[in-house]
């Protein structure tokens, strides 16, 4: 399969690129308004994100941008720091951490993450979505566009927003979001899929456009009013919206406070978009790999750039970045479009983007969270066995209860203590003798770890008094001189409980002095 | 017929014996051995070790040919070693020449007895190799237990060349070489050489066959 490039892709990635579009847009806005930031500020992020880390990215596929994970952090910052200019001199100085982050070769940590964790991830963010769009897709449209968390601000739950949304149906949203919902699926089932120009999503948003429309014209009561649509600021003018902009407050950068919350954002804005990264590249089906460390850098200078203007912090986002590969992008032109939309859309064309209503994008992602959630997926992972299926469960729950910095954090943990076990029970040695004979006699492998010492003092604890046992180390290039101490430590105990132990090609460390 | 059945009756009276003090004394060595020793002697009748020494069963492994040959293409010989060092851990490896041994004295005629012959030739390089020494000797006798001594410490220097003891020598100082000879007149065993246990002492061993040129 060859890769396929900007140029000869203009063709699927332009109509991926709307789609993203369609989807980002009342992701900026509602993260913006859960941020507490001014309105323009995740559009503003959204499109630095699609430009700027577009270009300079290693990833074809990713999109950044303003993301649900960080909005606590932005809420608690623009608190501490006491104002929004003196936030957006941390998200500048955030972008500086990135870039020293990714000069370090911090990226290599990408390299480390789980595969059942990342899974776990993707399905969570799927399930997330399936649940946090299910009152938007009935005209429940409390909670911001984007929300990850379990505990919402409008002070509901995942479960209880649903539970308040099913005794308040909209009934124009439903059938909205029912009619966008069977345009999806037939466009994804049926030749229809092979319309490059025309992909599922753009088809079932303008048909909810339409449909509203036509309740509106019949002057039904079922049409959806404003707060069930997308809410853009409505710029008179060009000029007007760049008057959105606003710069950084620069003397914060003096201040501690500010490099604290610079340092937190740009740690975990990295860990989030290195996540992404692995995710995304997962669901490549060219398989293309993306430098982690370029990554980093990307972002730097996006949140930088972001910060300096006005706009939110981004990272690499999962959902609009499903969505660009369920649309049918192929390379970064679709991200980079994405952002070039949202720039040109925004500032002329925002009336009619206020008319799409959010049932149709509810429906949307409904469909993107269904693939990411897709039953074949558990069953997989299932198939791998428990110390697979365990990490990859407890991310996904932990997601879903709490946020996907904590859940992350639990599935790692779980994932990594897993590894642990295997890598402390791994036995770092061979037995040479046969079976019975009166010498035990067991060759190292070439490295001895600290984590191989609970093998050795197995194979120490399983003698009896009169064993004999003979550890060659002739053949080790590396043994950790916590394993020599315990060593020299054996040969004492073997001493007292009369085994004979003894070792060959080990040179045991001397004994720190006053030991 | 009567010699063999002599056999069956001692060996259940021996038993009944031992029994009497320790009723154990089998099961306790029906599943494992640990000897310290690997015996290599002459097969000759007139040097029964155990019953010499008074090891017990399970203490001593045991090896005979015909004038206690060490021989590096005797896979009879290398299995016996083998096992005895990698997989028994013997501590102590002896070679035991005896006066009066039937396959010295063969070596050193002119006589031909078949087949053993060849199994000699090893005893008669030895003999032409210190042909100067034995002719200085002035009887038979002295020359015949003289090729005893040197038969032994031959043999011994043959084990110290074999890869099963280089390599257990590699991983330290096990197994301990001896060489001793067994004075089938009086019964007693004699020291040659002790304590060959690194090739330091195994050069050592060289030079004391050839001190002894001129004594
Ligand atoms: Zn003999």
């Amino acid at each position: 399969m060859r890769l396929p490039t900007m140029a000869g892709s203009v063709r699927e990635d332009a109509p991926a690129a709307l789609v993203v579009f369609l989807v980002a847009l009342p992701l900026c806005l509602g993260i913006a308004l859960a941020s507490g930031a001014p309105l323009f500020s995740g559009v503003i992020s959204g499109i630095v994100g699609g430009i700027v880390i577009g270009i300079l990215s290693g990833s074809q596929l990713m999109v950044s941008g303003p993301a649900a994970g960080l909005t606590a952090i932005v809420v608690s910052a623009i608190g501490t720091l006491g104002s929004y200019p003196a936030f957006l001199m941390a998200v500048v100085l955030s972008g500086g951490v990135q870039i020293v982050l990714g000069a370090l070769r911090a990226g290599v940590i990408s390299y480390y993450f789980p595969s059942s964790v990342i899974r776990g991830m993707l399905a969570a963010i799927g399930l997330i979505l399936i649940l946090k769009q299910l009152p938007h897709a009935v005209g429940w449209d409390h909670d911001f566009e984007g929300d990850e968390s379990f505990v919402q601000p409008d002070g509901d739950t995942t479960f209880t927003a649903i539970d308040h949304a099913l005794h308040a149906i909209e009934p124009g949203a439903l059938l909205i979001a029912a009619v966008s919902l069977a345009l999806l699926t037939v466009w994804d089932k049926t030749v229809l899929k092979r319309l490059k120009l025309l992909p599922g999503p753009l088809v079932a948003v303008l048909a909810g456009v339409g449909i509203n429309a036509a309740l509106q014209q019949s002057g039904s009561n079922w049409t959806l009013l404003a707060e069930h649509l997308v809410q853009l600021p409505v710029a008179s003018s060009a000029g007007e919206f760049f008057s959105f902009l606003s710069l950084p407050d620069f003397s914060a950068s003096l201040r501690a406070d500010t490099w604290r919350v610079a340092v937190t954002l740009g740690v975990v804005a990295s860990l989030e978009t290195l996540l992404s990264l692995e995710a995304t590249d997962r669901m490549d089906t060219h398989k293309r790999v993306s430098p982690p460390n370029r990554e980093l850098f990307a972002q730097g200078v996006g949140n930088a750039l972001s910060g300096l203007i006005g706009g939110l912090p981004m990272t690499g986002v999962i959902v609009r970045s499903a969505a660009n590969i369920d649309a049918g992008g192929k390379t970064k032109l679709a991200a980079i479009l994405h952002g070039v939309l949202l720039l040109v859309a925004v500032v002329t064309i925002p009336a009619l983007l206020n008319s799409i209503p959010l049932a149709s994008l509810a429906a949307v992602l409904l469909y993107t969270g269904f693939k990411l959630a897709h039953p074949r997926i558990f069953r997989a992972m299932w198939g791998q066995g428990w110390k697979q299926s365990l990490p990859f469960a407890a991310t996904i729950v932990a997601i879903l209860l709490t946020d996907l910095l904590v859940g992350i954090t639990l599935g790692l943990a779980m994932a990594f203590a897993f590894i642990l076990l295997d890598e402390v029970r791994f036995e770092c040695f061979t037995v040479t003798s046969p079976p019975g004979a009166v010498l035990k006699r067991v060759q190292l492998q070439e490295q001895v770890s600290f984590l191989n010492k609970a093998s050795l003092a197995k194979l120490l604890a399983s003698l009896e008094p009169g064993d004999r046992l003979e550890i060659n180390g002739s053949s080790c290039r590396v043994i950790h001189r916590d394993v020599l101490e315990q060593m020299a430590d054996f040969q004492r105990q073997a001493l007292e409980r009369g085994i004979d132990l003894r070792l060959v090609g080990i040179d045991l460390p001397t004994p720190p002095l006053g030991h | 017929m009567e010699y063999i059945r002599r056999l069956f009756a001692q060996n259940r009276d021996i038993v009944a014996d031992i029994c009497k003090h320790d009723p154990e004394f089998f099961a306790k060595r029906a599943n494992k051995q640990e000897p310290h020793f690997l015996f290599i002697g002459c097969a000759d009748s007139r040097v029964p070790i155990e019953t010499l020494t008074g090891v017990a069963p399970g203490e001593m492994f045991v090896h005979r040919n015909i004038a206690n040959q060490v021989r590096s293409v005797d896979l009879n010989l290398l299995s016996v070693l083998q096992y005895a060092v990698e997989v028994l851990d013997v501590e102590h490896v002896i070679v035991c020449g005896h006066y009066g041994c039937g396959g010295v004295k063969a070596a050193m005629g002119d006589q031909s007895y078949g087949l053993v012959d060849h199994w000699l030739a090893g005893i008669r390089d030895t003999c032409a190799r210190h042909e100067m020494e034995l002719a200085r000797l002035g009887d038979d006798k002295r020359r015949f237990e003289r090729m005893v001594d040197l038969n032994v410490l031959r043999q011994v220097h043959n084990l110290t060349r074999t890869p099963i003891v280089q390599s257990a020598w590699k991983r330290g100082r096990r197994p301990m070489l001896h060489g001793i000879v067994y004075d089938i007149h009086d019964g007693l065993l004699k020291e040659l050489v002790m304590q060959v246990d690194g090739n330091d002492r195994a050069r050592e061993l060289l030079t004391t066959q050839r001190d002894s040129v001129g004594g």
